[in-house]
């Protein structure tokens, strides 16, 4: 469960999680409107010139949901390009609001669950 | 952020040497950041206990799970079903999340791994000073953005107390006069005359579970 392993991606670990949230990931996906409402409930969006790569759903949308697209078949680069997106891009203040009421940050922590099960995770000291 | 130390390993050896499947949990708030209590730092007490344990020719099932926050508790959801596979639970996070997990898993006995030790600022990577104790009463605004009551050895609400040696504190020549901090700082800002403001009593709430409802939200938790 924890073992930092970053070289050896274990897909089928991955795609436990996803079936065990096949319904959240699938309802988040067909849900979203793109309709960038949540963009402005986000601190970070706002504070950083709203950079589209910080709005909520881009953030869902670029983790979970495309590896829930990809069979949850990804690459170490990959994984570690969503690791940036899930963990750098968004603190979890658990604040993002969508009228559709997708919860956003429950998809964005399963993005975290995924990276951390294959012990890709924020260092703090790098 | 609250910043944490790791325990001695031998005092987590001991809060579980009668259990034989032991659960690791991490938090991924403040003790990440602190490098006390991440994903990190929950794989390497794994590998030092089971290294202790294998010393000891005891066989315990150990393993580790990091939860994005466990203060929060639709964050550590994730961890009712594994939570049941074994006898115990480490916690890594600070004292508010051993309590939260302690809480949502009665039946099992949780142990922390970390002293929690302050609200404290980063000067480096991993190193960390206190500045807020959380006293619930700040008078930031009085002091010139110095907090006497973690700064000053005394914890003076109202000072300085008259033990100033030199720029030093009576009580140690290693700790700086906060008071004297403080009155430097004023008179810098041009703001002396807020030394002169005397602070009621500090009312120590810390013997009662403090809650914290903030403004707009009272109609919400509080029942009319």
């Amino acid at each position: 469960m924890s073992d930092n392993n970053r070289n050896k991606i274990d897909t089928r670990a991955i795609q436990s999680i996803l079936k065990e949230n096949k319904k959240q990931i699938k309802l988040g996906l067909t849900m979203c409107a793109h309709c960038s409402m949540c963009a402005e409930s986000c601190f970070l969006y706002m504070s950083k010139d709203y950079d589209p790569e910080y709005m909520p759903s881009y953030k869902f949308l670029n983790s979970i949901g495309k590896l829930y697209k990809k069979k949850g078949k990804v690459s170490n680069g990959r994984l570690e390009k969503m690791r940036d997106l899930v963990f750098e891009n968004c603190v979890l203040c658990t604040r993002c609001y969508c009228p559709f009421g997708i919860n956003i940050p429950s998809l964005i922590t399963l993005g975290r669950r995924i990276c951390r099960s294959q012990g890709v995770f924020r260092e703090y000291d790098k | 952020m609250i910043k944490a130390k790791p325990k001695p390993l031998e005092e987590i050896q001991n809060y579980v040497e009668s259990f034989d499947r032991i659960l690791i949990t991490g938090c991924g708030g403040c003790v990440s950041v602190c490098l006390a209590g991440g994903q990190r730092e929950v794989n390497i007490l794994k590998t030092e206990l089971a290294l202790a344990h294998s010393q000891s020719n005891t066989n315990k099932h150990m393993d580790g799970y990091t939860v994005e926050r466990q203060c929060n508790s639709n964050l550590i959801e994730e961890l009712d079903p594994i939570v049941a596979d074994f006898d115990c639970i480490i916690s890594m996070a600070c004292g508010a999340g051993v309590q939260h997990l302690a809480e949502r898993y009665p039946g099992k006995p949780v142990f922390p791994a970390v002293n929690t030790i302050a609200i404290g600022v980063d000067l480096d990577i991993g190193l960390y000073e206190e500045r807020c104790r959380a006293c619930g009463e700040c008078v930031l605004a009085y002091t010139g953005g110095i907090c006497p009551v973690t700064r000053c050895a005394k914890g003076l609400f109202n000072g300085p107390c008259g033990g100033t040696n030199g720029d030093k504190c009576e009580i140690s020549n290693e700790i700086d006069c906060a008071w004297l901090m403080i009155y430097n700082r004023l008179k810098e800002q041009n703001r002396l005359e807020d030394i002169l403001k005397i602070q009621p009593p500090m009312e120590w709430k810390n013997q009662v579970k403090r809650t914290i409802i903030q403004k707009g939200y009272e109609n919400r938790y509080i029942d009319k």
